[in-house]
């Protein structure tokens, strides 16, 4: 699963061009479904309800 | 000469004490006469053998006493210099092979400066600005959404337990991975640094250093240089949560962000997940309002084609003008995915191309039509 942080820098990279630029409007449509998609996963990643937990040991720990 | 055989005979050798009796004698005697107790004097003669143990003098205007204080006393202990005025609490004894008199210390306070702490703190404080590591330009900012947070701290501490439960709570989206190490103890200070160490190898965005609150003391190991080192080297950012409020260690000094407990390390270390998930919506929003704006350049567009066409063409002309006027003000009032619904369709080329015009259709095309719930596959026939 991509980085959380790049979901969302991305996603915002998408509403700016759109927001700011002339885009066709068949280059709209695909940044917008882009953007739905990143959305989604963004917001799958936010949904996780259990924090992971590991402990590295000392004997993992090369001298 | 007489006399001197008369006191020699006096002097039975039957009745005389052997060193040792003496000696032990003299250690009960003291032993059972002064209890462990306070004393104030100047150091002097101080030395450290290489057992640890460090052996000295205190003395005042008119009086020595020699004194002991042994390695496992003195670990956590800046080592004094001569000359120094200090409190130590001692057993007086007798140390029998040499036959002196002497204090077992098993503490030492120097009434210098605030004490011995403070000026170790104060000389390896002195150390790390000459390296430049206290800059305040070498503080990294915190990664704001963290993937990985390591946390260096007690497996069992209350440090531990509060950091789990922050970051659960408000970034559960992030991985925990817990470095044991000892923070108390003579230990502690080679503990912190191979925890440090084995994080380096590690990808990891954030790390917590992470002890409850303690006597200063307790909190020795990171007012140790070679651990504010270790920190300083790390190449992610370090938050460090060491003791409370009103003790700054050096580890404090040299992270690059300082919490006052391990709770607020954690809340520093992660964003609020219920503030991501609204901004998430709010982005949600734009994208849509994004999109509406997009279609209606293209209206525009469309509009200032029919101005040129109008100023050439006849009134029939004006009949498609108005009509494509009120197409573009329907156009721009839905969005295009709208338009789908309502029965239109989207025809597109395997690479995503808008197929507009005939010409793009030759007979045998491939082509998507992207219909308002999914899309279907064609060619022209």
């Amino acid at each position: 699963m991509a980085e959380f942080s790049k979901q969302l820098e991305r996603l915002e990279a998408i509403v700016r061009r759109l927001e700011t630029e002339e885009v066709d409007l068949d280059e709209a449509l695909k940044l917008f479904e882009e953007g739905v998609e990143r959305l989604r996963v963004a917001r799958e990643q936010l949904a996780q309800a259990e924090l992971k937990v590991k402990k590295v040991l000392e004997i993992e720990s090369p001298s | 000469m007489g006399q001197s055989l008369d006191l020699f005979a006096a002097a039975s050798a039957e009745g005389a004490w052997t060193v040792g009796e003496v000696t032990r004698r003299a250690r009960a005697v003291i032993e059972a006469g002064l209890p462990p107790l306070w004393v104030r004097g100047e150091i002097t003669g101080f030395k450290a053998w290489r057992s640890g143990h460090w052996y000295f003098s205190l003395r005042d205007k008119s009086a020595q006493l020699r004194c002991v204080m042994f390695a496992k006393q003195n670990y956590m202990q800046p080592t004094p210099v001569d000359g120094m005025q200090v409190f130590v609490f001692a057993r007086p004894s007798v140390y029998e092979e040499k036959g002196d008199f002497q204090l077992t210390v098993m503490e030492l306070l120097s009434t210098d400066q605030g004490g011995l702490w403070k000026l170790a703190f104060e000389k390896a404080k002195a150390a790390l600005t000459k390296d430049g590591l206290l800059d305040p330009a070498r503080k990294r900012r915190l990664p704001p959404f963290p993937r990985r947070i390591a946390v260096v701290t007690s497996p069992d501490g209350a440090a531990l337990r509060d950091i789990q439960a922050v970051v659960g709570r408000r970034w559960p989206v992030a991985e925990l991975i817990i470095v044991p190490a000892q923070v108390q103890g003579a230990k502690a200070e080679a503990s912190v640094c191979s925890a440090l160490n084995r994080i380096g190898r590690l990808s990891v965005d954030i790390v917590v250093v992470a002890r409850g609150g303690g006597s200063v003391e307790d909190l020795w190991a990171f007012n140790s240089e070679r651990v504010a080192r270790a920190v300083a080297a790390m190449p992610m950012p370090v938050i460090s949560a060491i003791g409370h409020e009103t003790d700054v260690t050096l580890c404090d000094l040299v992270a690059d962000v300082r919490a006052p407990t391990p709770s607020a390390a954690a809340e520093a270390a992660t964003p609020d997940r219920a503030e991501v998930m609204a901004q998430c919506v709010v982005l949600g929003q734009r994208l849509a309002r994004a999109l509406r704006i997009a279609s209606r350049h293209v209206v525009e567009r469309l509009d200032r084609t029919g101005d040129r066409l109008y100023r050439r063409m006849d009134h029939r002309l004006e009949q498609s003008r108005a009509l494509l006027t009120a197409h573009s003000a329907r156009l721009d009032a839905l969005s295009p995915l709208r338009v789908l619904g309502r029965g239109y369709a989207v025809a597109r080329d395997a690479d995503g191309k808008v197929l507009k015009r005939v010409a793009q259709l030759p007979t045998g095309k491939e082509f998507h039509l992207r219909v308002s719930d999914g899309e279907v596959h064609g060619r022209v026939q």
